[in-house]
């Protein structure tokens, strides 16, 4: 086996097996993968395939994946439970630019499942307080079904520095907002943030449009808005071409964008 | 007007009767409906002098020319001898001098010897047309000798591929060039165009297998149309060097019981389509007890039985190994009149040798 | 050094040649064309010079030979990955200019694009030598000279086939030795100067102006022409996308591959993720993401030449008569009238 292979995997144990929601599974794998906040990670099942996930969550000797289960290889993963083995290589391409974010007012606007790429960061920022002056976080779900990580959106509630909105689009639910996240873009508190703070935004593609011409209606300057894609992926190394936005391969210069880029890129 | 013509005659020398009396249309043989097209200015030529000026796509690709006086048929017989030789003595090399196998010494400036056999219609097959299987009008010519001069009737259809637009299924003895699909795995983008292609344009026999990364096919009920092929973008699918064909037999047009003709053979080589037409003008002799009268194919099958068919017109001809043969023959007709079929015994037609 | 072959010395150097090298050239595959009674000239492994097609372009290119349609990454026994083996024996590959230069935007993805090499293409392309075949001057698809592909740099030999049989020159030593005895000859190889057809690439540099262009209405054209079945990429000497696929055997699911499999952006489900929309969902998106690709991205990316070197193979290919050089003529129109109607003023392009 050649070690200058990038596509050959490493098989990893998986530890636990969390269930989030009926659809959304969050899997944690040993790895000893140094893993940036945000980079993802090619999972792979032999004879089934492969597919990038983003880490949700990273600890001593272990990663976390969170996987929706809609294709053929994530429903494979799903009847994995711990003890049994996946298949890793990476971590591939730019995460959070954690430390430019690092002192400032960090706005954290997901919506679903993007909640994923910013689990790490939100929870480095929860854990060890002085990493930024506060967090606001707006956290949308389509509904209750689809809330994941529901733990920790309760925990990362209580803390002092943290400002949380948590919203389903339509539906009500006690100590939760009803309304797609936009709308609760203008609470932001921008004019007390001075020029210190930055924008991450990770969600559907219309999502993510939308809330960042929003950010702009509200004075956000594009610099200090960052996003992450999420594209179709083969090979994760700039290769397959499936990810390709203009010049742009998602893979290697993504999948967190700053929104200068990200506002351009057209698939 | 006051004329004594032997309408019948007339008629086997490829000169049809006209409501108008004293006139007749020429029809001129075009095997496979394919020519020089020089010969367009003879047809004019044909018209304008004795004709009415008008000309008609016979039904059967013949060029019609109406409006032909009694008069000037033999002016006309005489003019078409260039035509004649060279299109059915030098293009598909026909013997003139033997009407059915037989030695008929053929007098060149006496015009068609025989009607029977009408003349082989095709689509334009694969010498234009991209679904085309085959070249049509070849096949045609290579047909043309066996069946032609002859007193005997037969309607052949040629169709290029199984969209069957020449109508293989409404004549005596249809032909429909067809090939077997070869698949290259190695060369498969599994992109499913085939698939999409076969179920849209054919029989649906494709399918993707997911877990193997391959189009899978139901031979069974694959007509060979090619579909696949020219939907493959990556030349996955090829067809086979080797040109086969499926012969339906049987169908008709007429009065009394129309119907579509039913496959035959599937998968024959030329050479078993081309034995098998040899072996028509026996059959066809035998059912009628050697005296040729003007009958559809389909009728001489009715009145033998498909099996007797079978025997008959396989009698000698080696089957290439792909080569499959209906075991029986289910028709379906329209029948016109309700039970027509039902009649006095004595009214049955008879078929084979009935002696003195 | 050049020398002169008669049809005896061409096989014969073919014979020396295939002692050390596996040699790949454009050969005729009668009767396997797209339509009936059509041949179809591809890259294939050849034994004799009278298997060489040198007076006709192929339909598919080179590129086959070097990344091929599908390879197997991985051999899957239970759990493990086994990676599948390379070929020993090094690749004589005779090509013509355009799909040699064709390399060098293979290579920029392949070997360069994000610092990754990719071992499969490397391992392949390291072994192979090429001899480029004199063109004659294409065919009407072809557009070499406009895209700079007409005189490609890297080969180390130099093949004029004629009737009579073969002049050559080496350009690279090591292939010396296998001429020992074959006359000499005063040959340089000419390469096509001036194609018939001529395509002028407008400039995209500004970002406006392809914002506009990817909305503008040119594109829908290709929704009613265009049925996406990838020919065009496929037969394209630069494309090099592909999809990871696995598979398992069918008699034994415990064993399978991981194999590459040539895609198409062209084709539906290009960039479809499981559980979502197609993002591209029409023949046009797809086609404005190809022909910026072409002649656009790829060169904002690497830099040093646009990803398309005027082979004339997709026009070649398309069974819908799309011509490439026509749509890029088109899209020169619509730049122009983008770039009028900004310096107007109007019709600005958020």
């Amino acid at each position: 086996m050649s070690n200058n292979n990038p596509l050959q995997p490493i098989p990893c144990e998986i530890l636990n097996v969390k269930k989030e929601s009926t659809h959304e599974w969050t899997f944690r794998v040993a790895s000893d993968a140094d893993v940036d906040h945000g980079q993802f990670m090619q999972l792979s099942i032999p004879k089934v395939g492969e597919v990038p996930i983003s880490v949700s969550g990273q600890g001593d000797g272990w990663l976390d994946f969170t996987i929706r289960s809609v294709g053929k290889v994530t429903n494979v993963i799903f009847e994995k439970e711990a003890g049994d083995t996946l298949f890793l290589r990476g971590p591939y391409g730019h995460g959070w630019p954690v430390d430019e974010f690092k002192g400032k007012h960090l706005v954290v606007i997901t919506g679903g499942t993007g909640l994923a790429p910013v689990r790490s960061m939100v929870n480095l920022c929860a854990d060890n307080p002085k990493t930024v002056k506060d967090l606001t976080l707006i956290s949308g779900f389509k509904n209750e079904d689809g809330i994941v990580f529901q733990n920790e959106l309760d925990k990362w509630k209580e803390h002092d520095h943290f400002s949380t909105t948590y919203a389903l689009d339509n539906d009500e639910k006690e100590g939760w907002s009803t309304g797609l996240v936009t709308t609760f873009v203008k609470d932001i508190p921008f004019d007390t943030f001075g020029d210190d703070y930055a924008v991450v935004v990770v969600g559907p593609p219309i999502m993510m449009k939308f809330t960042g011409l929003e950010l702009l209606k509200n004075g956000v300057p594009e610099e200090k808005i960052w996003m992450s894609f999420e594209r179709k992926m083969s090979c994760a190394i700039g290769k397959c071409g499936h990810c390709r936005i203009d010049e742009t391969y998602v893979c290697l210069d993504g999948p967190v964008f700053p929104y200068t880029k990200a506002r351009y890129l057209v698939d | 007007m006051n004329h004594d013509i032997d309408v019948k005659k007339m008629r086997i020398n490829c000169f049809r009767q006209s409501k108008v009396p004293g006139e007749f249309m020429l029809q001129m043989r075009a095997p496979g409906g394919m020519v020089d097209a020089k010969y367009l200015s003879s047809i004019e030529h044909i018209s304008k002098t004795w004709g009415d000026g008008n000309f008609h796509f016979g039904t059967r690709q013949t060029f019609d020319i109406p409006g032909i006086k009694y008069e000037n048929i033999d002016a006309v017989n005489e003019y078409i001898e260039n035509y004649i030789t060279e299109v059915d003595e030098e293009l598909c090399d026909v013997d003139m001098d033997k009407v059915a196998g037989e030695p008929q010494e053929w007098d060149v400036k006496s015009g068609y010897p025989t009607i029977g056999a009408r003349n082989i219609t095709a689509c334009v097959g694969n010498y234009h047309c991209i679904c085309g299987n085959m070249n049509t009008y070849e096949l045609a010519r290579k047909i043309e000798p066996i069946i032609f001069p002859s007193h005997y009737h037969i309607k052949i259809n040629i169709s290029g591929c199984p969209n069957d637009c020449n109508k293989a299924h409404m004549c005596d003895f249809g032909i429909i060039g067809t090939a077997k699909m070869e698949y290259h795995p190695e060369r498969c983008i599994a992109c499913g165009a085939c698939v999409r292609n076969c179920e849209h344009g054919a029989t649906r026999v494709l399918s993707l297998n997911e877990d193997t990364g391959r189009v899978e096919k139901d031979p069974c009920c694959c007509v060979g149309c090619g579909e696949c092929v020219r939907a493959c973008p990556a030349g996955a699918w090829t067809r086979s060097e080797k040109k086969l064909y499926k012969i339906i037999i049987g169908g008709r047009t007429g009065r009394q019981t129309p119907r579509a003709g039913k496959m035959f053979l599937n998968w024959a080589s030329e050479d078993v389509v081309l034995n098998v037409l040899r072996n028509w003008q026996k059959f066809s002799a035998w059912v009628m007890d050697y005296k040729p009268e003007y009958l559809h194919g389909g009728h001489l099958i009715d009145r033998a039985g498909y099996k007797k068919f079978k025997e008959i017109i396989l009698d000698g001809v080696e089957l290439n190994p792909e080569c499959l043969v209906a075991e029986d023959i289910f028709w379906h007709e329209t029948e016109y009149r309700s039970n027509f079929n039902v009649k006095p015994l004595s009214m049955h037609h008879t078929a084979g040798p009935q002696g003195e | 050094m050049g020398y002169s072959l008669n049809p005896d010395q061409t096989a014969e150097l073919l014979n020396r040649l295939a002692e050390d090298y596996r040699i790949y050239a454009p050969k005729r595959f009668p009767k396997q064309g797209r339509y009936s009674d059509t041949d179809i000239i591809r890259y294939d492994r050849i034994q004799t010079p009278d298997e060489i097609v040198w007076d006709q372009k192929s339909d598919y290119p080179a590129k086959e030979v070097i990344s091929p349609i599908q390879q197997a990454l991985f051999y899957f026994t239970e759990d493990e990955y086994r990676e599948s083996k390379k070929a020993k024996k090094p690749v004589l590959l005779l090509a013509r200019p355009c799909d040699i230069t064709a390399q060098l935007v293979q290579e920029k993805i392949y070997a360069e694009n994000g610092g990754f090499k990719d071992l499969y293409y490397d391992r392949v392309h390291n072994k192979v030598k090429f001899a480029v075949m004199d063109c004659g001057g294409g065919d009407d698809t072809c557009f070499c000279v406009s895209m700079g592909s007409n005189k490609p740099e890297n080969y180390s030999l130099a093949f004029k086939f004629d009737e009579n049989g073969l002049k050559a020159e080496v350009s690279d030593d090591c292939f010396a030795d296998y001429f020992d005895g074959m006359p000499e000859d005063d040959f340089t190889p000419e390469f096509v100067e001036e194609n018939e057809l001529k395509v002028t690439i407008p400039d995209l540099s500004d970002r406006d102006v392809r914002l506009a262009l990817k909305s503008h209405p040119m594109w829908k054209e290709f929704d009613k022409r265009c049925i996406s079945c990838g020919s065009c990429t496929v037969a394209c000497s630069t494309c090099t996308c592909f999809t990871t696929r696995d598979i398992c055997y069918g008699d034994n699911p415990e064993v399978g591959e991981r194999r590459r499999v040539t895609a198409s952006c062209q084709v539906a489900g290009f960039d479809q993720m499981a559980g979502q929309r197609e993002i591209r969902s029409t023949a046009g998106d797809r086609m404005r993401y190809k022909i910026l690709h072409k002649f656009h991205d790829h060169k904002a990316r690497f830099g040093d030449r646009h990803m398309c070197v005027g082979c004339g193979r997709c026009t070649h290919m398309c069974p819908e008569f799309i011509s490439i050089s026509a749509t890029v003529n088109k899209m020169a129109d619509a730049v122009d009238e983008i770039k009028a109607s900004l310096a107007d003023g109007g019709n600005h392009v958020e």
